[in-house]
């Protein structure tokens, strides 16, 4: 270790405070829209002068909402299932397999992590304008699983390359076909991965607005869309309880990503 | 004559321009321990690749009681191979491990629960069904990973220096396990290791590689006493080589002249050397006696003693010939000479005429 945190004396404290700072400075906003989703003010006004939950009895009642909720769900489980199965095709290819232009393979297959997503959507956007995709299911699912198999790439080939292939000859050994190796042994092996790259894949559909706003029809709209949408025509707090249900999903699954890659490592 | 219970006919693999194996050939008995000894790179995993299947021959045949398996694929061979790796599958626990053998061949329940308690107690871990593999020392996964190999009951064990990971003592105890369970199985083993000691302490017999050939198959005291090749001589035991030219080649012995002039005739000789050739005469330390005087011609030498080191129960002697090649001798503890050699002692090596070889070199 370049420096060990238990002998920085009176550093410690001051590290520990930026720290503490930083955090602040991330949560205040998300803590903020938490504060006013409860407030009884419909002009947003913080401090609340009181507490209700009427803002999310008309959240529940309007159908616009539940059905971006709906859709959102929708997109973001048909996201998640297919950008395991490629993902782990494609991490198979890229860990196991012994070809020319690997490293190209899978700079390209990354390359969705590093590129703007707003230039990714104008792309996808006039693509889609040809091929009739913009507004529709499938046009929302193709955006958001560009963006979502880098990662999944990324959680499954780590799983991967610390999974040994001997361990799967050896299984192959003891009488297992080579898909039954891989489905009774090398997946359940690297199962830890799958859900990590699930998880994920549905969290960045989940909360995804730049590629969904330029998906978007008005007859399909995602709930991150339909937060920026209400946003300008309304300020009302319903907004806010909309994004705290959004964030609320968001920590229950990255809660249940950080459980199992403790439960890996135990 | 019966066919023997595992032929190994013929192999070539190369990978390229690389030669993994070349011309192996060997019969293995049913029941029969034997084992790959070799260096790093002599090709003896391959070898083993090739029996379990994850590699095809370039040429050559495997056959298993008479039949060819090389078109069988590895999960119908039924051969049961121990890694040098870990290789327990990390999400079932040991219990389940061993099971998955039958589990796969669809074996009903109650035979499976005997058979796993039966294999586990084998390797000395009864009890241990619930445990999971992460739990485990590296010896105890490699012996469940031995339950798993020998659960259903295959004709062949493979083990591919499947101790090289753990420490000299545990090794040591692991090695007298695995003879025990082979005497105690009847299970015919081939068995790799770079190890001379843990070839010498397990098997029946020993095939020596290098560079992708068998130089000999032997048993350990066979390849002590006669080894074939120059490569053997060194890697079994220890020896020191003298070099010097073939004055005469008669009937497998041969007469060596050495460069001050030395001469010695009536050595068995190993390999075709033409007269006026090189070749190289075997000692071993311990198979060589010092002595004031001179031996029978053929079986001594006269040396200077160089330097003595006591170390317990024998005397370590280096000496030096006429022609200063250095030539190493063991005198156990009461040996006559023991208390008196000193360093610049010029003395007699002697040694019985089956002791030293002549090997020739190109
Ligand atoms: N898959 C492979 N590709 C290329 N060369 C290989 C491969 N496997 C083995 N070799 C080469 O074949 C030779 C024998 O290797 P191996 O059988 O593993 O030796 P050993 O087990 O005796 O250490 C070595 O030179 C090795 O580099
Ligand atoms: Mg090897």
């Amino acid at each position: 270790m370049l420096m060990n945190f238990d002998k920085l004396g009176a550093w410690r404290w001051i590290l520990s405070g930026i720290c503490a700072l930083m955090a602040l400075f991330l949560l205040l906003p998300i803590l903020f829209i938490v504060a006013l989703s409860f407030g009884n003010s419909r002009w947003l006004i913080f401090p609340p002068p009181g507490w209700t939950l009427k803002w999310y009895g008309e959240l529940f009642a309007d159908p616009r909402w539940l059905q971006a909720a709906f859709t959102s769900a929708k997109i973001a489980v048909i996201v998640m299932v297919l950008s395991v199965a490629i993902g782990l095709m494609a991490s198979l290819a890229l860990v196991r397999g012994r070809f020319r232009g690997r490293e190209v393979l899978r700079g390209f297959f990354l390359t969705p992590m590093v590129l703007p997503v707003v230039i990714i959507a104008v792309a996808l956007y006039a693509a889609f304008l040809r091929l009739g995709l913009n507004g529709t299911l499938v046009g929302f699912v193709i955006a958001h699983l560009i963006v979502a198999l880098p990662f999944s790439i990324i959680t499954i080939s780590g799983a991967l390359e610390t999974f040994d292939p001997s361990i799967e000859d050896a299984a192959i050994l003891c009488g297992a076909s080579p898909w039954e190796a891989r489905f009774r042994v090398t997946l359940p092996a690297i199962s830890h991965g799958l859900f990590s790259a699930a998880i994920f894949s549905f969290l960045i559909s989940w909360d995804e607005v730049v590629l969904a706003i330029f998906m978007a029809s008005p007859t399909l709209q995602t709930l991150p869309v339909k937060v920026w949408t209400t946003l300008r025509q309304d300020l009302t707090p319903v907004i806010a309880a909309a994004s705290t249900l959004l964030v609320l999903l968001t920590v229950v699954l990255m809660i249940a990503a950080a459980l199992i890659r403790k439960g890996k490592s135990r | 004559m019966t066919s023997p219970h595992l032929h190994i006919n013929g192999i070539r693999k190369t990978f390229g321009d690389v030669v993994a194996t070349d011309h192996v050939e060997l019969e293995i008995g049913e029941g029969e321990f034997m084992t790959f000894l070799g260096p790093s790179g002599s090709g003896k995993s391959t070898t083993l690749y090739i029996l379990a299947g994850f590699q095809d021959p370039t040429a050559g045949d495997i056959r298993l009681r008479g039949k060819s398996i090389l078109q069988t694929p590895s999960h119908k061979r039924n051969i049961g191979m121990v890694f040098q790796r870990y290789t327990l599958f990390p999400h079932l626990s040991v219990g389940e491990n061993v099971a998955f053998p039958l589990r796969v061949r669809r074996a009903p329940q109650a035979e499976i629960a005997a058979k796993v308690k039966r294999a586990l107690s084998l390797v000395r871990l009864d009890g241990f069904e619930d445990r999971m593999p992460a739990n485990m020392s590296g010896g105890q996964q490699q012996r469940v990973a031995l339950a798993r190999a020998l659960v259903y009951d295959p004709p062949v064990l493979l083990m591919d220096e499947p101790l090289s990971a753990l420490d000299k003592k545990l090794r040591e105890e692991i090695q007298y396990e695995i003879r025990r369970i082979h005497q105690q199985t009847g299970v015919t083993i081939l068995y790799v290791t770079h190890d001379q000691e843990e070839a010498l302490r397990l098997s029946d017999r020993i095939a020596v590689f290098n560079r992708g050939r068998i130089e000999q198959v032997g048993t350990g005291p066979e390849l002590y006493a006669s080894p074939a090749t120059h490569f053997v001589a060194d890697f079994i035991g220890d020896s020191a080589f003298l070099t010097g030219e073939l004055a005469e080649v008669k009937d497998g012995r041969a007469t060596l002249r050495f460069t001050d002039g030395t001469v010695l005739a009536d050595v068995p000789m190993h390999g075709v050397g033409a007269q006026g050739g090189k070749a190289e005469l075997m000692l071993r330390p311990e198979r060589i006696d010092l002595s004031d005087t001179v031996g029978p011609p053929g079986a001594s030498l006269p040396v200077t003693v160089e330097d003595v080191t006591f170390l317990g129960n024998n005397s370590a002697v280096t000496a030096r010939t006429g022609w200063g090649e250095p030539l190493y001798i063991r005198l156990n503890f009461g040996h006559p000479m023991m208390a008196s050699v000193s360093r610049g002692d010029k003395l007699h090596v002697r040694w019985q005429p089956q002791d030293a070889h002549v090997f020739t070199k190109e």
